[in-house]
């Protein structure tokens, strides 16, 4: 469960005329487990900022975020250490990997968190890599060289090996082709099926159509602008 | 979980000159700590003050050894020394300074052993071969004298020489400094290989933000001698708070 409440975020740009924006203020969401959540709104309304304040990425000046009842406060990074390891997943935007690194080590890693098995961790990974149809030659290499949507697929095969009880995916689906894509929305579901609490950023309609998202947009929750 | 070392309000000055000044920071088993700001900010006499090779004027450290907990700055000298030898080590930007380069690569090495009381040749043999292994160094190179190999060779042989006692805390001051690029990448990728594997504790000092951000779990920004900043490293990367910080992560050039 991650639950939102009161939440008011707003960026201070000190080297730039010490200009303060405000992106939210009393904002409140709930997202229950087995449910899936996409935000919607214009571009800069603050959908992945949400995201980022769930995962501890973004501070947020008043109000609370709990996941499973834990709350996110910035004072104790090392709780959101262990949320990350434990509670949340998070499948971004775009890659960001260690250069040299094969591409099924990118994949295994989370799951060598809490496995120390290494045989089932890369049986797994390797399950999960042909089901996102990334070929076997490409395993051994760095994803840095691959497509824009091999790499989504990479991204996103090392945010769902695991079973997260909660779940944020920003755009997972964005360049991929419908058949790919289809792939990615059923491994969605399945987390859902399996009790995640989901909240994602999908820029299409037929994605969240297809996972049956309840829709928020923003704009109708926070005061801000 | 208990934190394995601790830092509190800790003080170092030059004569009137501030070294560093209220320094604090919480390492947990595991954890990857960077320190970073621009040159002469007191990085690096932070982490020289915390890791045995500076006597800080005030302040105190705690680390934790599994038994008991250890006020670094109150034992003596004799067990201080044993503590640097077995459970710290300290990585030094460049490894001709945390090397012997008269000693082959293989005496480099096996020095923490025996400096321990390992006295068998074959065990010794056998460890050193294991931790050129890791470091991705070929075999052949044992009995060949440092001062043969490259740049990041030496590097790499300078991380086993520091591992081959498994200590706990690891101190790393630029690491990867100096060092060209893919070389870099290679360093990264064996330092985060080695952190998960043998759940090392790191203390990374850099002024490459980049580094920092694939390394780290927690960050310290420091301007002037003070932490001006810190907390979760990709928070304080991706959301700074302070100024100065601001300042820092929007002057990093997009490659």
């Amino acid at each position: 469960m991650i639950e939102l409440n009161k939440i008011t975020k707003k960026f201070t740009l000190h080297n730039q005329g010490k200009t303060n924006i405000l992106v939210f203020n009393n904002l409140n969401l709930k997202i229950n487990p087995g449910e899936i959540v996409a935000l919607t709104g214009p571009s800069g309304v603050g959908k992945s900022s949400i995201l980022k304040m769930i995962y501890g990425n973004y501070v947020f000046q008043s109000g609370q975020i709990k996941i499973n009842n834990h709350n996110i406060d910035h004072k104790y990074p090392r709780n959101i250490i262990e949320l990350r390891k434990n509670i949340i997943g998070y499948v971004s935007q775009f890659l960001r990997v260690i250069p040299r690194v094969p591409t099924i080590e990118i994949v295994m890693e989370p799951l060598l968190e809490i496995n120390s098995d290494q045989n089932e961790v890369r049986e797994k990974a390797e399950k999960i890599l042909l089901k996102l149809n990334i070929h076997k030659n490409l395993w051994n290499l760095s994803p840095l060289t691959f497509s824009g949507g091999e790499q989504q697929r990479v991204n996103v095969a090392r945010g769902l090996i695991r079973n997260y009880p909660c779940l944020l995916l920003d755009e997972p689906t964005a360049s991929l082709d419908s058949v790919n894509k289809d792939i990615v929305l059923n491994l969605i579901n399945e987390k859902k099926d399996k009790g995640s609490s989901i909240i994602g950023i999908f820029h299409d309609e037929y994605s969240r159509k297809y996972l049956k998202a309840r829709e928020i947009d923003i704009t109708k929750i926070s005061d801000a602008k | 979980m208990q934190p394995i070392l601790s830092v509190h309000n800790l003080n170092k000055y030059y004569g009137n000159q501030v070294g560093c000044k209220n320094m604090n920071l919480t390492l947990y088993p595991g954890e990857v700590v960077g320190v970073v700001g621009e040159s002469g900010s007191g990085k690096t006499t932070f982490i020289n003050s915390i890791s045995g090779n500076l006597i800080p004027d005030s302040g105190k450290i705690l680390i934790e050894t599994g038994n008991e907990t250890i006020d670094f700055l109150e034992i003596s000298e004799s067990l201080k020394r044993l503590l640097i030898r077995t459970e710290l080590a300290f990585v030094h930007q460049n490894p001709r300074d945390g090397l012997r380069l008269d000693v082959s690569a293989g005496g480099n090495i096996s020095e923490r052993l025996m400096s321990i009381g390992q006295r068998n040749y074959g065990n010794i043999r056998q460890t050193i071969f294991k931790w050129l292994d890791k470091v991705e160094i070929d075999k052949s190179r044992v009995d060949d004298f440092p001062r043969t190999f490259s740049g990041g060779m030496l590097q790499r042989l300078q991380i086993a020489k520091n591992l081959v006692t498994s200590p706990k805390i690891i101190f790393m001051d630029e690491p990867t400094g100096g060092l060209d690029v893919s070389v870099q990448a290679k360093i990264l990728d064996l330092l985060r290989k080695l952190v998960r594997e043998l759940n090392l504790s790191v203390v990374i000092v850099s002024h490459d933000l980049a580094v920092i951000r694939l390394l780290a779990d927690k960050i310290i920004v420091m301007k002037n001698g003070e932490a001006v900043e810190s907390g979760l490293c990709d928070q304080v990367l991706d959301d700074p708070q302070h100024s100065y910080t601001q300042l820092l992560v929007s002057s990093v050039l997009q490659v």
